[in-house]
């Protein structure tokens, strides 16, 4: 790039081409006053402040949107330059409230800052009146738009950032003001309260609603959020051991300074009182509250007699996809050194073990193949199965910035009505359950019109013959039969996707979760591959729905698999590993979650230790998995909470929260990220890590840390995967466990353009009609999923008092026609009947649910709707089929 | 955006063939606008999101659009504008007693639309026709050296019915 030489304040200083007055400013070390400029929004010149003299012509503009030219002598503080911005801080403020004194943005008013730094007090102008607080019910965001100076960095923020295009100025002159449609309250436009418009306001006009503390928080830590897989980097401000506040991180290069309603006001589930705060141990049919040594010999004692009366394998483990790595690698070497057993899984068996098996099988690789940059470079986009604004909401903005501002084409594939759809460029709904044959008619008709990459086809795969063989009946009308959706319209998907040069697939839960989930994700691998994208940019990518999903499988809290994805049956591995820890390990694979609690239930396995997981609600059948708990002849449970699982324990550890620990996360791109300890553990609880190490040690079989720091060096030495992120370095930013090259992002491959193995792997697979659907009485097909306003099962999001008093009970949607012909009004109690169980819900009518399907979140404690699931498995994984069951409908109270 | 009652539903599947008449345009937002407001009187509310959505715009985007310019309305206006001036020329001739008395015949006060939709009133700065001081514009018809008179004969339909 050519360089560019300017006179700035007397001083010579080089730039490039492209670059703004102020950019080279700030990069040179000289302060230019800004109120709408910033660096995560194109920039406008609204406001004036900026401006600077050009001294040959005398000229003044506005320093944020003027591009530097050589021989500028430009000067940011001339006298004339001092006047102006003086009088425009004077007009702002003369609109201004005299409210500083009570302003809760105190210190950080960025009009008060520069009033102050120029000296302005007393404003010598006629004041004009402005309108005042609207009155809003929202439990998130206060509005205050008398404080508003018009920088339209909120209007930005929403439009170019979140994409969800809830405000924008209305009306003109004096009565202009950021406004949503037709003037309503926050609550009842498109906004998703992402908190992104708060964080990003200068003055105090968009406020946190009731502050736990108003005022600069003595300390800021920056931290990973704990909700889903998507891994934004959060700010939290701390005052007295106590988090007040979370601010998006602006150098993140997942969120860009963006968040969702979780990330911004989840975290209070932290300082929740329900929080425990000493070990627990029944006594008598009693919790009491007991040391941590009196817990821990409780529970040795116990594990110990277990194994030595029936064998190590009367024993089981589960562990969390929201502990941290370094505590899944420990919990893993706590099963198999400590305890002697292969039986250890974690919960990301019920949704992500799909993509483990397919991606592996297909790609050698588990996990996404490219990083969420490289999503939003992408020309087209596949979204399938997967409500991104609800359950990854920040991969839901890279995709909608694609297709608003960068010109992508996105292709949704989803039944249900979510809010990408008004942003897709073509939207298949196919029933329930057959995405392998719509994806596989894609694929014929690729291969059919030649639309295929055959250099990529020839050189890095193989197996290509059997496909094409296999796919033969999946011609469109077949296709139509099966999917309903039109045959046509899968031919102009397949094109569309087939004659991009950069094509993505983004999928979630909607694929993972079916009995044919496995399938499903090596037919969309298989599409991947035929065209060319995968090791490219573009790729595959597979969201998580914890934040650590992704590392708890990588450090191999699974039966079968040691850290790194190694086979426990693989004799040179297994013996790598038994060497580090110098003790025999066990050789044959050990039972999954499901399988654990059918043993349970029949009494083969006596003793469960859980770590951060609540099966009573996240798995199927929560009335066997109860029998299978209660049948146990000790469970040791650690959490945060007492959850329905941890009421059957015999011992409850207190666990820390995210906030008050040390480790990483693997977010869903594969991204390595640092927890930062942001508080003190509250009471007597400890990290898990802390806890599992203390474990080990009472159970007379001590593991040789004696700090975080040396699990970290172990890790990156035993897990390939992590030995090319030098993550233990917390100084590293942007650390992908995958060797993506780090080539301007164009040009990003995933191992040099290589598949790990040499070649990607073509795996034909078919169709199967869905166990889930509609029979003889159940005539509707329940979906399952994730909603925005809170997280997983609710373990946490329940107990965050914000979460809850906007999302306070569990709903079932329910389209027009349907509800109709049950005879069901908006709002009123339902049930939701299934041949397994059946739960109460109020119901939602709306007018997005196609015929014959209904709609029902997961995550509410008080309405488990996996009563209404029965334990059928992916006959590859062992993931349980959570996504979709047939059902019908009742009113709760028949008329009369 | 003014209050008035509304006693025709607008003609939606009009609007919704306009809107597609402007799909293959670039820039389209404020032609399609013009557009609409001239076939049905004003812009419906409810055509903000069928617009939004054709032209993938917001919908806020499309309301800031619209509120922007006067000249553009979400509610029904009258057969016929009334717009009486109050620019300078017009108020040292008496403007001010000129708009309160078609506020008196007309039964309404500014920006307001008569509920039978037959006018509405509004004021205007200048017109440019001072030398004709005071002035009224009704439609695209004006009216010059307006007095009380001359008012009464304007609006002689409307006599004793405000």
């Amino acid at each position: 790039m050519e360089a560019i030489t300017i006179t700035l304040n007397g001083r010579e200083v080089s730039g490039h081409t492209g670059m703004t007055v102020l950019e080279l400013a700030r990069e040179s070390g000289v302060d230019i006053p800004t109120l709408c400029h910033d660096p995560c929004l194109a920039p406008i010149g609204a406001c004036r402040i900026c401006l600077v003299e050009d001294e040959r012509s005398g000229r003044l503009s506005a320093s944020c949107v003027t591009p530097i030219e050589a021989g500028m002598v430009i000067n940011t503080e001339s006298p004339k330059v001092q006047e102006r911005r003086t009088t425009i801080i004077k007009l702002m403020l003369s609109s201004h409230p005299d409210s500083c004194l009570v302003c809760d943005k105190g210190n950080t008013c960025e009009l008060r800052k520069i009033a102050s730094d120029i000296g302005i007090g007393v404003i010598d102008m006629q004041r004009i009146p402005q309108p005042a607080t609207i009155e809003e019910v929202n439990p998130f965001i206060e509005r205050d738009l008398s404080k508003c100076i018009l920088c339209a960095k909120c209007i930005r923020a929403d439009q170019e950032m979140v994409v969800e295009g809830a405000i924008d100025y209305i009306n003109r002159g004096f009565a202009s003001k950021p406004a949503t449609l037709n003037d309503m309250p926050l609550e009842n436009s498109e906004c998703t309260f992402c908190g992104t418009c708060v964080a990003i306001c200068p003055t105090g006009a968009l406020m946190e609603k009731q502050p736990v503390y108003r005022g600069t928080t003595p300390t800021n830590v920056s931290t990973i959020c704990p909700f889903c897989g998507c891994g934004c980097s959060i700010n939290l401000g701390v005052r007295d051991n106590r988090i007040v506040r979370a601010r998006p991180g602006k150098e993140s290069t997942v969120n860009h300074g963006t968040l969702c309603v979780r990330g911004s006001y989840g975290y209070d589930f932290v300082h929740s009182p329900e929080r425990l705060t000493s070990p627990l141990m029944r006594v008598n049919g009693d919790f009491e509250a007991v040391s941590w040594e009196q817990a821990l010999d409780h529970m040795s004692s116990e594990l110990n007699r277990i194994k030595k009366a029936h064998g190590s394998n009367s024993l089981a483990v589960l562990g969390s996809s929201r502990c941290t790595n370094e505590e899944n690698y420990l919990l893993q070497r706590l099963a198999r050194c400590v305890l002697g057993t292969n039986n250890i899984d974690n919960s990301s068996r019920l949704y992500s073990a799909a993509s483990i098996a397919g991606l592996g099988a297909a790609v050698g690789f588990a996990g996404s193949t490219n990083c969420l940059d490289a999503l939003e470079q992408s020309e087209v986009i596949l979204v399938i199965g997967a409500n991104l604004p609800a359950s990854a909401p920040i991969v839901g903005y890279a995709v909608k910035r694609a297709a608003r501002y960068k010109g992508a084409k996105l292709l949704l594939v989803d039944p249900q009505q979510t809010r990408l759809a008004s942003f897709a460029h073509l939207w298949l709904r196919p029933r329930i359950g057959t995405d392998v044959a719509l994806i596989n008619g894609m694929a014929r008709f690729i291969i059919n019109e030649g639309l295929l990459d055959d250099e990529f086809v020839t050189r890095k795969t193989d197996n290509f013959e059997a496909l094409t063989k296999d796919l033969k009946k999946y011609t469109p009308k077949y296709v139509e039969k099966v999917t309903g959706v039109p045959g046509e319209d899968v031919c102009r998907a397949a094109r569309l996707f087939a004659e991009a040069t950069l094509a993505s697939i983004v999928y979630g839960n909607g694929i993972t979760q079916h009995v044919t989930g496995t399938d499903s994700v090596m037919a969309l691998a298989n599409l991947a591959m035929l065209t060319g994208n995968i090791g490219i940019t573009g790729g595959i990518f597979a969201m998580q729905r914890y934040c650590n999903g992704q590392g708890a499988c990588d450090m191999g809290t699974t039966p079968d698999l040691l850290p790194g994805y190694q086979s426990v049956d693989n004799d040179a591995e297994r013996k790598r590993f038994a060497d580090r820890w110098g003790t025999d390990l066990p050789v044959n694979p050990g039972l999954t979650a499901l399988e654990v609690m059918e043993q349970a239930k029949d009494g083969n396995v006596k003793g469960i230790c859980i770590v951060g997981e609540n099966p009573v609600l996240s798995f199927p059948s929560p009335s066997l998995v109860k029998q299978a708990l209660e049948s146990l002849d000790f469970l040791v449970v650690s959490d945060m909470f007492l959850t329905e699982t941890a009421k059957l324990a015999n011992v409850v550890l207190p666990a820390a929260s995210f906030a008050e620990k040390e480790g990483t996360f693997t977010n869903f791109e594969g991204r390595v990220q640092q927890l930062h300890k942001v508080i003190e553990p509250l009471g007597d609880s400890l990290p898990d890590w802390e806890i599992i190490n203390r474990m080990a040690s009472s159970m007379g079989n001590p593991m040789p840390y004696s700090s975080l720091q040396e699990v970290m060096d172990e890790i990156q030495e035993m897990v390939s995967l992590y030995q090319i992120t030098d993550y233990r370095d917390s100084q590293t930013k942007d650390i992908h466990r995958a060797e993506l090259d780090r080539d301007p992002l164009k040009k990003r491959r995933l191992y040099k353009g290589q598949f790990p193995s040499g070649f990607g792997r073509f795996s034909p697979v078919h169709y199967e009609p869905p166990a889930e659907m509609p029979k003889d009485g159940y005539p509707l097909t329940l979906l399952v999923g994730s909603i925005l306003y809170h997280s997983g099962t609710g373990s946490r999001s329940s107990r965050s008092p914000r979460l809850r008093a906007f999302s306070p009970e569990a709903y079932v949607e329910i389209g027009e026609s349907d509800a109709g012909q049950v005879g069901i009004s908006d709002g009123e109690s339902v049930k939701v009947i299934s041949p397994i169980g059946e739960v109460n819900a109020v119901a939602k009518i709306t007018d997005t649910m196609p015929e014959g399907m209904l709609f029902m979140p997961l995550s509410f404690p008080s309405t488990p709707v996996n009563q209404l699931f029965g334990i059928t498995l992916d006959p590859r994984t062992k993931t349980p089929a959570l996504k979709a069951c047939a059902v019908k409908l009742e009113r709760a109270e028949p008329h009369g | 955006m003014d209050k008035t009652p509304e006693t025709v539903k607008p003609d939606m599947t009009r609007v919704a063939e306009i809107i597609d008449s402007y799909r293959e345009q670039s820039w389209p937002l404020i032609p399609l606008l013009q557009e609409i407001q001239d076939e049905i009187g004003y812009i419906p509310p409810e055509a903000i999101n069928p617009i939004a959505r054709a032209f993938a715009l917001f919908p806020s985007e499309v309301q800031g659009v619209i509120t922007f310019y006067e000249q553009l309305y979400t509610t029904p206006r009258g057969k016929r504008v009334v717009r009486v001036c109050r620019g300078t020329a017009c108020h040292v001739r008496g403007g001010k007693t000129i708009l309160k008395l078609v506020k008196q015949h007309l039964g309404l006060e500014e920006g307001q639309t008569s509920p039978d939709l037959e006018y509405t009133l509004e004021t205007v700065a200048c017109i440019g026709v001072c030398a004709l001081a005071p002035n009224i514009v009704i439609g695209k018809d004006t009216h010059g050296n307006m007095n009380p008179k001359k008012v009464a004969q304007l609006f002689e339909d409307k006599k004793g019915s405000g």
